[in-house]
């Protein structure tokens, strides 16, 4: 079995957990977190966003550090990890920096506490 | 490629970060959590806090910048007294961009 980690939009929550829902895998537990990545934040001088110079000397805001985000963590038998991936990208893909990034990690065991079940039975 | 779990205080957090950031290491995600260590908690007067406010940074990196990585932030978090954290590593099979669809990190 594999976690999946995906880090995605808040925005796009809801198109996400209808995709997974359609492919009959709607376990998830989403987390809100505040991240980055390659391109480091939100800069308002790249990202073209006016700031007005009063704005800029009061507060030196030049854009946010860390952006808030949804981690999604999934853990699936391992015959059905493409099918959520491909979900996912399809259901967040936008095109624009921020779309975010799944990471896939191995998992030794899972127990469903109700039936003590594990292995695959537990998920 | 390497998942790095780092649970520090929050009065550290900035300190972890920045330094991350001026070794070259600036994608990762962060988030509040409470948790407890060995010492079971902290106990202040009468009170008795079984949970203490702490932030998990996330960062995935190469094989090869793990150790790098690890440094920088046991040094950055670093104050001496219980309480201080721990870092946790994992490995991580595929990584997905999601808006190009690459493979890469």
């Amino acid at each position: 079995m594999k976690e999946i980690i995906a880090m995605i939009r808040p925005s796009k929550m809801n198109a996400t957990k209808k995709s997974l829902d359609e492919l009959n895998v709607p376990s998830v537990t989403a987390i809100p977190v505040l991240g980055r990545g390659n391109q480091r934040g939100i800069n308002t001088i790249l990202a073209g966003i006016e700031v007005s110079k009063d704005v800029l000397a009061k507060a030196h805001i030049t854009g946010m550090k860390f952006v808030p985000k949804r981690m999604l963590v999934i853990v699936a038998k391992d015959e059905e990890v493409e099918i959520i991936v491909d979900a996912i990208i399809k259901s967040n893909k936008t095109g624009y920096i921020g779309d975010g990034k799944i990471f896939i990690c191995p998992t030794d065991n899972a127990l469903k506490v109700r039936t003590k079940e594990s292995g695959d039975a537990a998920l | 490629m390497k998942m790095i779990r780092a649970i520090v205080r929050p009065e550290t957090a900035d300190n972890v970060t920045e330094g991350l950031a001026e070794a070259g290491f600036y994608s990762m995600t962060k988030m509040s959590v409470f948790g407890r260590g060995k010492q079971k908690g902290l106990t202040v007067g009468n009170v008795h806090y079984d949970e203490l406010p702490k932030v998990l940074i996330i960062i995935v990196v190469e094989d090869k910048s793990v150790d790098e990585v690890m440094k920088v932030i046991q040094y950055k978090a670093y104050t001496g007294g219980e309480g201080d954290g721990k870092i946790f590593v994992s490995p991580v099979e595929q990584v997905r961009t999601v808006r190009t669809g690459s493979n890469e990190l």
